[in-house]
């Protein structure tokens, strides 16, 4: 389920009890060694497409994660194309490939692609597809009246439709007025139309948690939610079809950092590690690292609180 | 397994042998039999395990679960003592000449109420063969501090050497290290699936309700079966049959009503007991939230009724309907619930032969529905059902030799998930099919007495299940052990065609050595097998959790327990009673989970399941001051709990969520005076595990905990403890003209948390509540919840009459 339902019950539950209490604290954590990790999320937007290479830190180490350089990073397809990313010359472990031009992008729909990245006598290697991905068919907004818990506001909804064969997989990302919703509990990932393998709804409109997915939840100080967005706003949603390996990924992803805490803990499973694709083949050492190739599909919209469906 | 069955069998020559020299006996003097049932004067309640004691042999018996006994003696005159606690002892000199009925009733001893001392006990936990059982008392458990006054069945056992719960808010509860879905939980015989109100904070037990709690925790008898780590044996009044009684209480959260009355004067009674909370009445008063069709509230209805159809047959009917509510408007929301009906038939066949038969029905389930309109909702319901047969014959051969037989017919229906999603106006049914299953069970149990000193009761049970059609079987091959497997195959089973078959052998065995009245010790050795399994992947079970029948994938889960303990009391009237047990626990087929295991509506859940084994082992400690002023109980367990599974903590072996090394649970009263009485209770739990990360690693926008040592439940959360304290004051017992009042009342004044801590429930890592900036380390930040972390005050008004 959509975490955003257990807000809703979660407010409801500290109503009445109101006795729960969270603090920060600063537990000392066990000491580990140093991990390489791979970021390796390819598109085919017109724009460069950045793999990082990079070590572990502490967890509670807020700083930049050190990049490891010297690397040959470089995507195979099954069409022998090669694309070789450059390493950059500002931040370390930052590797590069440039469209050529304007109008070209990486890949093709339906072929598949070798991730290859050498240094230091070791190899490391991942696989993925570009799948197909389906056109947003609109974005649009509806007003809704306030309660208790929210004040009157308007909601976006993006609208598309899974093509008809099970095992599809998209993950959803929006912006509002060009920043990225990127909270942990605005992942918006779908398999066909809904949320799992296990339960199939293929072949039909996005369901309503994925449409609605793309709104803020925000806060202000007073901790009173606010509208979604204000008249005027803008609203930008891309479509990135990933493969069924890098949505298992992203909803174990969303399991450990999406944390609201409060009675959402009853309902928390442990933590655990997420499993990767990378894999070194050289020395077969632990490592992280995920390596997906999507087509996007994008569209925007904007709130002209005179253009709205009445309801 | 083969040893046992030999060890067993030997046994049973060894028993029977004593039956039939006992036999032989009797060709030489004739054996005469009393029975009867014993009950209670004002209310005509059985007292269940009242004592029969006749001083020639200086032995007896006590009722059975009915309130039943059966004493067979050889004839000539005898004096017999009827006693309970709390009631005045009745005497009767008897000359046997024939069978004989003695049906007693005995009176509350209210003298000793006025005096405020609890009259000495017998000697029974030191007497008895049981061990590892554990008892609670109604009136005990109403005066125990509880959570805003309410009297908590489920709260209070965990007052007990060996029970346990995760923390406040969690659902049901832990014994000797087992998991919450390995109890049976039983309520006059019929299976409750799911034991909480409120998430966990309250139980589904009405008290004013209950008449007797039993624990088993180890010793488990044949007749029980399905569950691999306890039974709670809960039972229900059957009403008063005497004339019209009511209780109730208004408390902080629920207000309870419990009217019990006659259907023909001593010969069938009726009881009616209704719980509700009224927090959304209240929260009507004051905020506009539960508008709109928001709801918020939970009750429950116990039923029963009983009738005496000649002299040698009773019939009992009971009835539980209970749900928890939660909307947030008129579509949307969340409920549970459990739905229990249990037809009982007694029947003497003479005074040597009782019978008990029960039919019963019993449901769980749950439904969420989501969607603010018709074109785009989501609805989920999911439910097991249950019928049951329960025939069980008792043979009463003296009073040193009771055999027992029985079945046990059991027939499931799952419906994981009767789902609906429409988008947009398209609908998709997204229901699983339903799941069938058969389970059947014959027992045979045996106490046998070789005098006062040596006691014995061994038993066998043969469980037998079936997973039947119509249906699908998945086969599964695993890729990389931890992570989702791969499915081979998928074949459809139409018909009533048995899919898997499983049996399992249960012997059970518990033996007594009597050192003099005041010390023994004990042993017992038990196997039980569990064929459906409660899934449950979160901090702490909720009521959520789906119960799946065991299938060709999810093999039974198998316990072998055995326990060592012992007795002694000390004082004249067995003022003190201690005991401590040793117990080791291992247990096959546990269940765990895939990270990242999707365990709602999915039809390929088993292929989310991992399986491993299990250990548990502890140590109990457990003293009660039955006698004085101040009276009450200390328990302590020193315990762990564990698992070992393939590619969970790198294949070793790794504690339980509920593994807690120290339970130290202290409970006291204070009888000042016939008014007041104060109590106190504090508890004092290990920290739990938790798996703490070692370092960071970003995905994208995201930081993402990690945990290079791949190791699970690496650490602990700080230590739980807690005083609690109430105050009761109960109503004048005298008018102001002297003469006594009808109806009793008394207030409850409690505090719940008394030094305020903040006792940690959990421990957990994320970034941050901010939106991270672009470009930007991503803070993170590790978080102790406390779901209680304040005093909690509490107020109840109580009366009957």
């Amino acid at each position: 389920m959509k975490m955003i339902r257990f807000h809703y019950i979660a407010i409801l539950l500290s109503m009445i009890l109101i006795w729960g209490c969270e603090k920060n604290i600063n537990p000392e954590l066990p000491e580990a060694p140093p991990l390489t990790f791979v970021d390796a999320w390819i598109t085919n937007k017109n724009e460069p497409q950045v793999i990082r290479l990079n070590e572990t830190l502490p967890y509670f180490e807020n700083s930049e994660f050190p990049g490891i350089s010297g690397a040959d990073v470089r995507i195979t397809d099954n069409e022998n194309n090669e694309y070789l990313f450059i390493e950059s010359e500002i931040t370390e472990g930052e590797y590069t490939w440039t469209p050529p031009s304007d109008t070209e992008t990486f890949g093709k729909i339906g072929n598949q692609y070798t991730l290859t990245i050498s240094y230091d006598n070791t190899i490391l290697e991942s696989a993925s597809v570009m799948n197909r991905v389906p056109e947003i068919d609109s974005i649009s907004f509806r007003f809704e009246e306030g309660n208790s818990f929210f004040p009157d506001s308007y909601f976006a909804q993006v609208y598309a439709v899974d093509p008809l064969g099970p095992g599809d997989t998209y993950w959803i990302k929006a912006y509002k007025n060009g920043v990225y919703l990127n909270k942990p509990d605005e992942i918006n990932i779908a398999y066909d139309a809904a949320f799992s393998a296990g339960s199939v709804v293929d072949g039909i409109t996005f369901i309503q948690p994925i449409r609605d997915g793309i709104n803020p939840f925000e806060q202000d100080e007073n901790d009173e939610f606010l509208s979604p967005y204000a008249p005027g706003d803008s609203v930008y949603v891309e479509i990135h079809s990933i493969s069924n390996f890098a949505f298992y990924y992203l909803t174990q992803v969303r399991v450990q950092i999406d944390r609201p805490g409060g009675f959402a803990e009853l309902f928390a499973t442990p933590l655990s590690n997420v499993v990767t694709n990378v894999v070194d083949v050289t020395n077969n050492e632990p490592l992280i690292g995920f390596f997906n190739v999507a087509a996007v599909s994008s569209k925007a919209n904007w709130l002209d609180p005179g253009n709205l469906p009445v309801e | 397994m083969r040893k046992v069955i030999k060890f067993l069998t030997f046994v049973f020559l060894l028993g029977s042998q004593f039956s039939y020299a006992d036999d032989s006996y009797t060709e030489l003097s004739e054996k005469i039999s009393i029975a009867g049932y014993i009950k209670d004067a004002s209310t005509g309640e059985a007292l269940i395990g009242a004592t029969v004691y006749i001083r020639e042999i200086q032995g007896g018996t006590t009722t059975n679960m009915y309130g039943f006994y059966s004493v067979t003696l050889e004839r000539g005159t005898y004096t017999i003592e009827f006693r309970y606690i709390g009631f005045l002892t009745v005497t009767k000199e008897i000359t046997l000449d024939k069978n004989t009925e003695i049906n007693i009733e005995l009176t509350e001893d209210t003298q000793q109420l006025e005096e405020v001392i609890v009259i000495g006990k017998t000697n029974t936990n030191v007497r008895r063969i049981d061990m590892s059982v554990n008892k609670l008392d109604i009136k005990t458990i109403e005066k125990i501090p509880a959570l805003l006054g309410e009297v908590d069945i489920i709260q209070s056992l965990q007052r007990l050497p060996g029970v346990s719960s995760v923390g406040e808010g969690a659902a049901g509860f832990n014994v000797r290290g087992g998991s919450v879905g390995q109890n049976l939980v039983l309520q006059d015989e019929a299976p409750i699936y799911n034991s909480s109100h409120l998430l966990g904070f309250f139980s589904v037990f009405n008290p004013d309700a209950v008449t007797d709690v039993k624990l088993y925790k180890g010793g488990i008898p044949a007749r029980y079966g399905g569950r691999i780590s306890s039974v709670l044996d809960i039972r229900l009044k059957d009403g008063n049959n005497k004339r019209f009684g009511a209780q109730g209480g208004i408390g902080t959260i629920f207000s309870r009503l419990t009217v019990e009355a006659p259907i023909v004067k001593n010969k069938g009674s009726f009881l009616i007991a209704g719980r509700r909370s009224y927090i959304d009445v209240f929260a009507k008063l004051f905020t506009d939230v539960l508008s709109e069709g928001a709801q918020l509230y939970f009750y429950d209805l116990t039923l029963k009724a009983n009738y005496d159809i000649g002299k040698k047959d009773k019939i009992f009917l009971s009835g539980y309907l209970g749900r928890d509510v939660f909307k947030f408007d008129a579509n949307q929301g969340f409920s549970w619930g459990n739905n229990t009906a249990t037809l009982r038939w007694n029947h003497i066949f003479n005074d040597r032969l009782f019978s008990n038969m029960n039919f019963i029905i019993s449901d769980y389930d749950y439904s969420l529905a989501f969607g603010e309109d018709d074109l785009d909702r989501f609805e989920w319901k999911s439910k097991i059902r249950t019928f049951s047969f329960k025939p069980n014959l008792t043979f009463f051969v003296n009073t040193n030799n009771i055999w027992d037989f029985g079945a046990e017919l059991n027939y499931y229906i799952f419906t994981p998930a009767n789902a609906i999603g429409v988008s947009n106006g398209e609908s998709t049914d997204i229901s699983l099919p339903l799941k069938y299953a058969f389970e059947w069970s014959l027992y045979f149990n045996n106490e046998v007495n070789f005098g006062d000193q040596f006691g014995l009761q061994y038993g066998l049970r043969g469980s037998g299940y079936s997973y039947i059609g119509p249906g699908y079987i998945y086969e599964f091959e695993t890729i990389i052990p931890g992570q989702r497997q791969n499915l081979v195959s998928e074949t459809r089973v139409e018909g009533r065609e048995v899919i898997q078959n499983y049996f399992n052998l249960e012997p059970r065995i518990s033996l007594k050595y009597q050192i003099n009245q005041k010390n023994s010790i004990k042993a017992s050795y038990n196997r039980l097998s569990q064929n459906i399994h409660l899934i449950s992947n979160t901090t702490a079970s909720n009521p959520l959790d789906v119960w799946v029948p065991g299938t060709n994938n999810i093999k039974p889960e198998l316990a072998n327990q055995y326990a060592f303990g012992y007795f002694k009391n000390f004082g004249v009237n067995n003022d003190y009673e201690t005991s401590v047990e040793v117990y080791y626990r291992n247990t096959d087929n546990q269940i765990e989970y895939i990270d990242g295991a999707d365990l709602l509506i999915n039809q390929y859940l088993e292929g989310d399941l991992l399986f491993g084994i299990g250990r548990a082992y502890g140590l109990e400690f457990y003293v009660k001051k039955n006698t004085g002023k101040l009276n009450g109980w200390i328990s302590y367990t020193l315990g762990r709990s564990e698992l070992k599974v393939n590619s969970i903590n790198n294949n070793e072996w790794y504690p339980t969520r509920f593994d807690q090394l120290h339970n130290l649970k202290i409970t006291g009263f204070y009888d000042l005076n016939e008014r007041w009485t104060f109590s106190a209770s504090f508890s004092y739990i290990s920290g739990t595990p938790t798996t703490f990360p070692t370092s960071r690693f970003q995905s994208q926008e995201y930081v993402v905990p990690y945990n290079y040592l791949s190791s699970r439940n690496n650490t602990r959360i700080p230590d739980y403890h807690r005083l609690d304290v109430s105050v009761i004051l109960n109503g004048k017992k005298y008018k102001k003209n002297g003469k006594e009042r009808k109806n009793r009342d008394y207030w409850v004044f409690g505090v719940y948390n008394a030094y305020a801590r903040e006792n940690p429930f959990s421990i957990y890592f994320s970034q941050g509540t901010d939106r991270p900036a672009a470009g930007e380390p991503v803070p993170t930040y590790g978080t102790q919840l406390a779901i209680i972390g304040t005093i909690i005050p509490a107020i109840s008004y109580n009366f009957n009459f």
